[in-house]
């Protein structure tokens, strides 16, 4: 029976999480209003670009404005195209733009979402008070573009952000073909706050990133023993008797 | 007469050095006004100005009245000053230099330069010392006497051709026969608009409003032509000798009035009316023609689903406030190594296309890149195993697992012998590792060269990048 014959019979469809929904996962996380994301300690900063990067669906194809300031960016490289585009399905086109100080970021992201040029809106910054957040979120409301706020281990306080996560890399899947290499990215993801959906605020997600089918996925926790295979048994050979 | 001397005859005498630099500067500020009369404005040695002004003088009322009205402006501060209007360079700055006493502007008709400077002294014609030394010792001391003197009879006084030749050359230069080339100082400008003010202005209000009524003038001109341009100047010349100037870019040839009054706005505040402004002058530089094209009517008929005109707009306000070169785009590059891969450059209104297919077939790239690769201290295995542990950013990691290594060839079309822009030292080999670290954390790591290689010292270890 080939696959087109399992298709007809329905023995064999194509699975893919449920549509976007302000109440499930993501959240609206970069598909509607402002969210944040957060490092759980210093130096989650690539984790928390991954899981950005993971969680985010281009509903329509657009172009994205990623903006940060200078000395993060010194400080924490820049996001390379060539991991956009292994991350992303469609390769969305971007544009950088680096700003000297916050209040310069948060100018320039209003800015970017009042045009309308833009899909998605992502910034690097310090900080952001709950005054920057509520008008970020009545303009990305009022234009429909959403906003992704990436912030350091910080962030703490009130904020007018639909919700507020906070990631931290886990150790990697075990890899089935070199038990000595990394596997697939794994990251713990902790919804700190939640506008939309009050009751999941505090949940936490094992996520796990599959590169080649572009999919994030919920792993179970372990409850005891290590995650790596069993390292084979080896037989020792029988020594050859000469003579 | 020596200074002492002449301190002898008057005791209140007052000494002060020459600050040539300040006046070198000043006299280029002086060179910038002129602009407000003309737009070809060139030095003419340390203490004089030249400005072309064909096609200018109709402005001011005629050559007369444009010479009367530079005078009392440069009378205004207190300069010292001599004008002459002449139909060639020479001859002009030979009538501003020799021609007269007073502040009188002298103007030379087109066509009788040659009556009119023949009773200048030769030194008029800009000769070196030792030329004028000579005519004088065969007593031609006039321009005059040296037009009415057949050529090869002059020729043959000298001792060396080159001496001749720059008497003659001077001479017809000054008379018009041959053509004498003038570097402006500032190229002119592919369009320009100029607004002149009746009555000075004094607010900032009118400045905003000077350029309202500029930018539409540029629109119906522009328009006209078909063409936008990507460079604005805006320049406010003040009646006491002072320029402002303001420049704004855009992405891509725009022309929309309200567009360009948009990357101005954050800007013209920099402009102090002071004691008034009496001109307004708006250049556009780098035109080119604007893409017309009509846009889809629905979203879902676009190729490429991103507006190119709208993203250079707003491209374009973030420049004007936060500085130009804010927004970046990055470019690929065709180079193998991973951190010259990707080239951080300017937006220049244009989204490069889609790239092929062959970039797939790279390995996993790191979700962050750090700006440059940063040295690590490193315990591996040798001569080629992954790293064990390693020091980055003075804490200590502990490799848990690591994959690898994708080894990267270097560049050697690069470092071939004669090449120009040849970097130093041989290309090395890199050797680039993915770890994970005790906490779950991925980095890139590379060793940069192998043991047995002999190219230089022992190999390096680096940190390319960080994974997600």
């Amino acid at each position: 029976m080939d696959i087109a014959t399992l298709k007809t019979k329905g023995l064999l469809r194509a699975v893919s999480a449920a549509p976007a929904s302000p109440a499930a996962f993501p959240f609206g996380l970069g598909v509607a209003g402002l969210h944040e994301v957060a490092e759980a300690s210093y130096g989650d900063r690539a984790a928390v670009t991954g899981f950005v990067l993971a969680a985010t669906r281009q509903a329509k194809q657009g172009a994205w404005l990623w903006i940060s300031q200078t000395k993060l960016t010194g400080d924490l490289g820049h996001v390379s195209q060539a991991a956009l585009r292994q991350m992303q399905a469609v390769m969305p086109q971007r544009l950088n733009a680096e700003t000297r100080t916050l209040g310069e970021a948060l100018w320039a992201v209003e800015e970017a979402v009042v045009s309308g040029a833009v899909s998605l809106v992502i910034a690097e910054v310090d900080a952001a008070d709950f005054t920057a957040t509520r008008r970020l979120t009545l303009a990305s409301g009022r234009y429909g573009v959403p906003v992704i706020l990436i912030m350091a281990q910080t962030r703490e306080g009130a904020t007018a952000a639909a919700t507020r996560w906070r990631i931290s890399p886990r150790p990697s899947a075990p890899n089935r073909y070199d038990p000595q290499a990394p596997g697939n990215p794994r990251w713990r993801a902790v919804l700190e706050r939640c506008r939309t959906a009050p009751n999941a605020t505090g949940s936490s997600f094992d996520l796990e990133w599959n590169d080649e089918t572009l999919s994030l996925s919920v792993v179970s926790g372990l409850a005891a023993g290590p995650a790596a295979p069993r390292p084979a048994q080896r037989e020792t050979p029988a020594r050859r008797r000469t003579g | 007469m020596r200074f002492s001397d002449a301190r002898a005859s008057v005791p209140a005498l007052m000494a002060e050095e020459i600050d040539r630099e300040a006046d070198a500067h000043a006299f280029r500020l002086l060179a910038r006004w002129m602009n407000g009369y003309s737009p070809l404005v060139s030095l003419d040695g340390a203490d004089a100005l030249l400005l072309e002004i064909t096609g200018c003088d109709h402005l001011f009322g005629g050559e007369a009245a444009m010479a009367t009205r530079v005078s009392g402006r440069l009378a205004q501060p207190g300069y010292t000053h001599q004008i002459a209007v002449a139909g060639t360079p020479g001859a002009a700055q030979a009538l501003a230099r020799y021609g007269g006493t007073g502040n009188a502007p002298q103007i030379l008709p087109s066509g009788a330069e040659r009556s009119g400077l023949c009773e200048l002294p030769v030194q008029a014609l800009r000769l070196s010392h030792e030329a004028t030394t000579l005519l004088r010792r065969f007593g031609l001391t006039r321009i005059g006497q040296l037009c009415g003197i057949d050529r090869k009879a002059l020729t043959r006084r000298f001792r060396s051709r080159q001496a001749a030749d720059a008497v003659c050359l001077r001479l017809d230069q000054a008379l018009g026969i041959r053509l004498e080339p003038v570097a402006p100082l500032r190229s002119p400008p592919e369009h320009a608009w100029r607004l002149a003010c009746p009555e000075p202005l004094t607010q900032a209000a009118g400045v905003e409003a000077g350029l309202q009524q500029l930018t539409q003038t540029l629109y119906a001109d522009l328009s006209g032509k078909g063409l936008g341009a990507r460079h604005f100047v805006f320049t406010a010349f003040h009646s006491d000798g002072q320029v402002s100037e303001v420049s704004a870019q855009a992405a891509r040839p725009v022309r929309a009035p309200d567009h360009v009054l948009r990357l101005f706005r954050e800007r013209t505040g920099k402009i102090d009316p002071g004691f008034g402004i009496d001109l307004l002058l708006l250049e556009a530089l780098r035109t080119g023609p604007m893409d017309m094209g009509s846009r889809p009517l629905s979203g879902d008929l676009a190729t490429t689903g991103v507006d190119e005109v709208a993203l250079s707009a707003l491209a374009d306000r973030i420049n004007a406030r936060l500085g130009d070169g804010t927004v970046r785009l990055i470019h690929a590059e065709a180079r193998h190594v991973p951190d010259k891969a990707e080239r951080n450059g300017a937006f220049t209104g244009e989204l490069p296309a889609a790239e092929a297919g062959m970039r797939d077939m790279q390995g996993l790239r790191p979700v962050r890149m750090l700006g440059r690769a940063e040295r690590v201290d490193v315990i591996a295995q040798v001569p080629d195993g992954p790293p064990l542990s390693f020091v980055w950013r003075r804490v200590l990691r502990r490799v848990a697992r690591s994959d690898g290594p994708e080894r990267i060839a270097p560049e050697w079309w690069l470092h071939l012998p004669g090449q120009a822009a040849r970097p130093a030292g041989l290309p090395r080999t890199r050797d680039y590792y993915r770890i994970e670290d005790a906490e779950g954390r991925r980095y890139w790591v590379f060793r940069e060269g192998l043991y047995d290689d002999r190219r230089g010292q022992l190999p390096e270890w680096f940190v390319q990048g960080l994974f997600a």
